[in-house]
């Protein structure tokens, strides 16, 4: 990108300072000129179609296309094409007229003696049009001067030109006459002129109706914030200048509200945003807008935008305007190497000059080798580093600025970039680290202890729950021992196998004996701390035991039925009442547990 | 056959003892009550914006963001050119610089762990954040008063009382937002002071009481309720060591650390409204001389050195403290505190104090509006505190009974009453809830013995009753809150809003057209003249310098502002030369029924400007009819009808039809037709008129050039 930036910069420097001077060629003839010039809106686009004749002998690979200073100064954009392909325009100087301006157009295929070629040139030149009078009152119409050349300048000279002039209205005050010339509707002729000579100047002056919007960005900082996980956010912050003829004396809200066709004024603007537009916000310093209306398109979204107040010549508003576009439609890669397609300006709204365009493109942390190619020159910036959200080195920021733009600027830039993949993974990484880091503080912080003396009240109370806590974990043990028993039980039933039944009752039973043995113990220790809870362990143990006598005599009564020591009635009978009193002893043990 | 199978298992996957479900209950309830006092007052930001309310946020978020950006030195310095031309303002020595830096050390604390936060955001935010602080506080406080549950009760309903909401939605970023979070927090940190008499708690609540003075004018009421407390504990026999260490400790570090704010100054050892806690503090000092003296010797010897001392002493500091305050050493009480005192006391000398609508009395209906049942339960959480007297009991009960005094007088300090109340119906709640949830467990556990008790008819079921209504109650409350909030405290006040014939909303953002107008399309310097309401939003958002604002320590300047309003075209024309005006602007609501405008405030700019010397001419009655009324229409006062307000509210208004089947001219608040209707301005040209009329900008013109 530096590169590319540079041979440009580069160019024009050596073309237009270190004195390298063109010649004009004589060979060169215009044989015919057709001059389009639309001063309809607050532009002027002049349209020239030229058809060049190389009258000498040897072949001509360039002409020169010349202005004056201040068309130089106010041209936005120059362009010249041969049947739809552009040509290479460097900007040169010319020994003998040192106040002129002009431009070196190379020509693809070098231009044979007696041949010709039509050139097609493309000019856009901005602030040239001037209020006159500078100041109206509310609901005056506004009037503008245009001043020109009645014909085209050129350095060569010229066998036949017309020049057209197409005006915004048919209110025409004044215009300069320079015969042949005819004034139909809403344009004015001039010409045919034959046999200019070269560098010939006679002034031209329209002074007319104009009541298109003289709307001026004054300056636009478009940025725009690369995710990785799919989204690009795009805000340009946009000063807007009503650069018409000013408001004179007062304004009045009763004759504007009554005035449908207040022509001074602005009070809407349409912007054209990409179709996949979402999240738009429009806003400024002091909060939201709350004026504007958006409308969904097939191919755009289109956002009528009314600032806080109309805008009258000389007024000015400013507002930020911003939304999200998903990168898949913008954001190319090939593994780690990435280009980000998009505009370097956008439609701000029609017919805009932009006096001074900021473009910042934030890339993700890890971006490397990022080169920046644009359509057009445009002086670049030192590189920033941009911190937001888990950001830990920073965001690279790219930031071009260009100045007098118009919509012909409206194109692509293409960013090439690398980015290892793997990065993704460290912002998610950094968020469960830090929540990791904070439990844990939280965890220790709950558990240390920095008194300095002991307090033995809280420590018995520490105490009597952890063991109370251990008296749970063993219950449940022998509870578990429990349930199995009684599956063995059911076994039993089923299979009718004592032998094998008894010796694995044997073992769940002394199980439940070592359990009982335990919380025994753990009763004996909570005494020494608090009797209550102990009392209440105690209790657990009564009930305890009574259940364990339940199953026991289950047990027993099972093998007698399986043995048929016992009728199957007798076994109901018996069995009915231990059922209950093991529910009993069980609805107890619950409550009880619930205790302690 | 087979039996079915029991259940031996007696518990779940999750396993906790006791204590710790209780933690886990108590958590669970307080970081709920936590979330909802955050997310209840978002109700402008969902409905809106993330937009600062009212008038005096404004300020705030200006310096605010001057401190964010340019640190906290230039703050301290700030010399503000933009207010109060031509005099400006000192911004650092004349404000209470909490909230500012509270808000912008949070901005720079989150921009620094790279979280891009803007300041309004904070701002914004800043409030509902510290409400939920409160909400904690809250719960410690009533927790050392009554225990847990009452403090469970007081935090949740202290999340969502709508007399605390008012002052802390989204938006309204004012200091009262974090002063009640520092209020409580003194509060709490000086009962647990007083319970266990430590250096640590007493020098904690001093920081306490430090960050209170910091943010809010009101720690006056704190720094003489303390020392009433323990006034009260003295002449109650309940002076003891810890709150003799409490107290000493809590006064001095208090003191100076108060000092240290310049706002403040020596105002701690000079005004009259510090004098109670020095008293206090000295009387601190010889109740522990005394007991000491008498832990000596015998009563009889004691009786006669007591008496002799005493009287003494008390004669020599009220000779003192009358010599002092004759020879202007000590300040009187200021007008606000006067009118604390007695209610008419404003009404009747400073007519800026009672101009403001909420230094109003409080009416009946509003402590109903704002407060709901806590307004029944504060007796009863009286009555509990009454039954079991404790130190702290002592200082809850001088606290509700002084704040609900002062909350009648001033509507603004329903703020300070809010807290209390919850507290105080918290315990009461707490305290009916346990008693009854008893009965309703014990009926279970013991029948046998509530039939021998023959005196508790259908125990369990009146029990039950009870805990039913007083779920009614609580979930009416509920309910009542959240209507409040969503209906009264909600609207930024800056963008108004209006419901359309067809059901639809529209929305008037006039104010801040306004505003961006003059910011983008007057000079830079351009001076600009309004009534004082307006003063601190044009300076923020519109960043003009302006002539009076919200601040209103110089009543001159606004009496001089008053008096150009009310003036005829001429005279009014002399003032504004003399200020230096370029703009005027007055908010108008007769096109669009905008009830609170310039000329609804007019007759306290009468008022005002005629309050003095220099304005002795304008005499209210002049402004009204013979009848005595106040009307714009043809039978008003030619005085009203010419002067300056008038003409700048109704130009060019008696052409306009309002409203259908009305003449042109129909003023849709005032509800007449209008009755000076073609005139012109000569001296003033129309400047800007926002979309709805409702505000209107005009330029003063030059002086015309002699030859013409």
């Amino acid at each position: 990108m530096h590169c590319h930036l540079y041979i440009v910069v580069v160019g024009v420097l050596v073309a237009s300072v270190s004195g390298t001077f063109d010649n004009i060629n004589r060979d060169i003839v215009n044989k015919k000129i057709e001059r389009k010039l639309d001063v309809s809106t607050q532009l002027v686009k002049a349209n020239t179609k030229i058809t060049l004749e190389n009258s000498g002998s040897g072949a001509v690979r360039s002409f020169l296309l010349v202005l004056t200073k201040e068309e130089q100064d106010n041209l936005a954009f120059i362009n010249a094409q041969i049947g739809g392909t552009n040509l290479k325009l460097t900007e040169s100087k010319v020994q003998e007229y040192r106040d002129l301006v002009f431009y070196k157009v190379e020509l693809k295929d070098a231009l044979q003696p007696s041949k010709t070629v039509n050139v097609e040139v493309e000019m856009v030149f901005t602030h040239l049009l001037e209020p006159y009078p500078a100041m109206i009152q509310q609901g005056e119409k506004q009037l503008v001067r245009y001043k020109g050349n009645h014909y085209v300048l050129s350095p060569y000279t010229t066998t036949t030109q017309t020049t057209t002039v197409s005006l915004s209205s048919p209110n025409i005050e004044t215009y300069s006459r320079l015969k042949p010339s005819a004034h139909t509707d809403t344009s004015v002729t001039y010409g045919p002129y034959e046999g200019v000579q070269g560098f010939s100047v006679d002034p031209m002056s329209i002074h007319y109706e104009n009541n298109a919007p003289f709307l001026t960005v004054s300056r636009l900082e478009r940025v725009v914030e690369v995710s990785h996980w799919g989204n690009i956010a795009v805000e340009e912050t946009i000063d807007v200048l009503h650069t018409g003829a000013k408001l004179k004396g007062s304004f009045s809200r009763y004759d504007f509200q009554r005035e449908h066709n207040s022509y001074s004024s602005i009070k809407s603007f349409k912007t054209v945003m990409p179709a996949s537009a979402k999240d738009v916000y429009y806003r400024d310093e002091i909060g939201n807008i709350s004026t504007s209306h958006m409308r969904v398109l097939d191919d755009a979204v289109e956002l009528d935008l009314r600032p806080r107040f109309p805008l009258f010549g000389g007024w000015k508003t400013h507002y930020k305007i911003g939304y999200n576009v998903p990168s898949y439609e913008y954001l190319y890669n090939a593994g780690d190497e990435y280009i980000l397609k998009m505009r370097i300006l956008d439609h701000v709204f029609d017919d805009v000059t932009v006096d001074e365009l900021l473009l910042k493109i934030i890339l993700p942390e890890g971006v490397r080798n990022v080169v920046i190619e644009t359509p057009y020159p445009v002086e670049q910036l030192p590189d920033s580093l941009h911190f937001t959200y888990l950001d830990t080195v920073g965001r690279p920021v790219i930031t071009v600025t260009k100045k007098n733009l118009v919509e012909s600027h409206i194109q692509d830039f293409t960013l090439h970039y690398q980015f290892p993949s793997v990065i993704m993974l460290q912002e998610p990484l950094l968020v469960v680290v830090a929540f990791f880091i904070l439990f844990i503080t939280v965890i220790l912080y709950v558990r240390l202890d920095l008194t300095l003396s002991k307090d033995d009240a809280t420590e018995a109370k520490m105490r009597v729950s952890s063991h109370c806590e251990l008296v749970h974990t063993h219950h449940d043990k022998r509870a578990r021992c429990y349930e199995k028993l009684e599956e063995e039980l059911q076994k039993l039933k089923g299979s009718k196998d004592v032998a094998q039944s008894q010796t694995s009752t044997k073992k769940l039973q002394n199980s439940i004996r070592d359990e009982t043995q335990i919380i025994n113990d753990l009763a004996s220790k909570i005494r020494l701390d608090n009797s209550e809870y102990a009392d209440r362990v105690l209790e657990l143990q009564k009930m305890d035991k009574i259940l364990r006598e339940c199953v026991t005599q289950q047990l027993v009564n099972v093998e007698k039925l399986v043995a048929g020591k016992m009728s199957k009635q007798q076994y109901m009978d018996t069995d009915g009442p231990l059922h209950k009193k093991k529910e009993e002893a069980l609805e107890k043990i619950k409550n009880l547990l619930g205790n302690i | 056959m087979s039996a079915p199978v029991l259940n031996y298992r007696t518990r779940g996957w999750l396993r906790m003892s006791i204590e710790k479900q209780d933690t886990l209950l108590k958590m669970a309830v307080l970081s709920l009550a936590a979330v909802l006092s955050f997310s209840c007052r978002l109700f402008s930001v969902l409905r809106f914006e993330s937009v600062i309310h009212e008038f005096d946020p404004y300020f705030n978020y200006r310096t605010t963001k001057f401190l964010a950006e340019e640190g906290f030195y230039s703050f301290h310095n700030w010399f503000d050119d933009r207010a109060w031309y031509p005099l400006g303002r000192i911004i650092g020595g004349t404000i209470y610089p909490g909230l500012m830096v509270t808000s912008a050390a949070i901005y720079h604390i989150l921009n620094w762990l790279n979280i891009t936060v803007d300041v309004r955001n904070v701002c914004v935010f800043l409030a509902p954040f510290f409400s939920s602080l409160t909400t904690l506080v809250t719960y410690h406080l009533a927790k050392e008063l009554k225990g847990p549950g009452a403090g469970l009760v007081a935090a949740v309903m202290i999340a969502i009382v709508p007399g605390y909401i008012s002052r802390s939605v989204a938006g309204s970023y004012d200091n009262e937002g974090i002063a009640i979070f520092c209020m409580l927090l003194t509060y709490y940190m000086w009962i647990k002071a007083v319970k266990t008499g430590t250096l640590f708690w007493s020098t904690m609540s001093a920081l306490a009481y430090f960050y209170m003075v910091s943010s809010w004018g009101g720690y006056v009421f704190l720094i003489n309720i303390i020392p009433l407390h323990v006034l009260t504990l003295m002449i109650t026999g309940r002076f003891s060591h810890r709150v003799y260490v409490a107290y000493s400790t809590l006064y001095v570090i208090g003191t100076i650390l108060s000092m240290q704010i310049s706002f403040v100054g020596f105002q701690p050892v000079s005004t009259s409204e510090h004098m109670g806690a020095f008293g206090v503090f000295g009387l601190c000092q010889i109740h522990a001389f005394v007991d000491y003296v008498r832990s000596h010797l015998n009563k009889t010897q004691f009786d006669v050195l007591f008496r002799a001392v005493i009287s003494t002493v008390a004669f020599g500091g009220v000779l003192i403290l009358v010599v002092l305050t004759a020879l202007g050493k000590i300040a009187p009480w200021t007008g606000r505190f006067y009118s604390l005192l007695d209610p008419s006391y404003a009404k009747n000398n400073i007519p800026i104090i009672a101009s403001v609508s909420e230094h109003q009395p409080t009416a009946w209906s509003s402590f109903y509006f704002d407060l709901q049942m806590l307004t029944f339960m504060f007796p009863v959480g009286l009555y509990f505190c009454f039954s079991k007297l404790t130190d702290e009991n002592i200082f809850i009960i001088l606290y509700g009974v002084l704040s609900i005094y002062f909350a009648g007088v001033m509507v603004r300090l329903m703020l300070v009453l809010a807290p209390v109340m919850c507290i105080l119906s918290g315990i009461a709640v707490s305290a009916l809830l346990s008693t009854y949830m008893k009965q309703i467990d014990d009926v279970k556990a013991d029948k046998k013995k509530a039939k021998f008790e023959g005196n508790y008819f259908m125990r369990s079921e009146i029990a039950t009753l009870f805990v039913c209504i007083m779920s009614v109650f609580l979930v009416m409350y509920t309910l009542h809150c959240t209507w409040v909030t969503s209906e009264a405290y909600s609207s930024p006040s800056i963008v108004l809003s209006a419901r359309g014939h067809d059901g639809s909303r529209i929305i008037f953002d006039d104010f801040r057209e306004a505003y961006y107008w003059l910011r983008h399309n007057t000079p830079e310097d351009a001076k600009v003249m309004s009534w004082w309401d307006y003063g601190y939003q044009i300076t923020a958002m519109a960043n003009r310098t302006i002539l009076v604002d919200n601040n209103t320590w110089n009543n001159t300047h606004i009496s001089r502002v008053g008096q150009a309003m009310a003036s005829t075209e001429d005279k009014a024309y002399e003032i504004m030369r003399e200020l230096d005006v370029d703009y005027v602007l007055v908010i108008f609501g007769g096109l669009t029924g905008y009830s609170s405008d310039d000329i609804n405030k007019f007759l306290w700019m009468v008022r005002i400007g005629g309050s003095t010397d220099k304005g002795a001419h304008i005499k209210e009655h002049d402004y009204y009819t013979a009848a005595g009324e106040f009307r714009v229409d043809k039978e008003g006062s030619p005085t009203l009808l010419n002067c300056l307000m008038y003409k700048m509210c109704y130009y060019r208004f008696g052409q306009v039809y309002t409203e259908g089947g009305k003449p042109p001219g129909y003023d849709r608040v005032r509800n007449v037709e209008i009755g000076n209707k073609d005139f012109e301005l000569d001296v003033l040209e129309e400047a800007y008129t926002t979309e709805h009329w409702i505000v209107r900008i005009y330029k003063v013109k030059d002086l015309p050039n002699r030859g013409a």
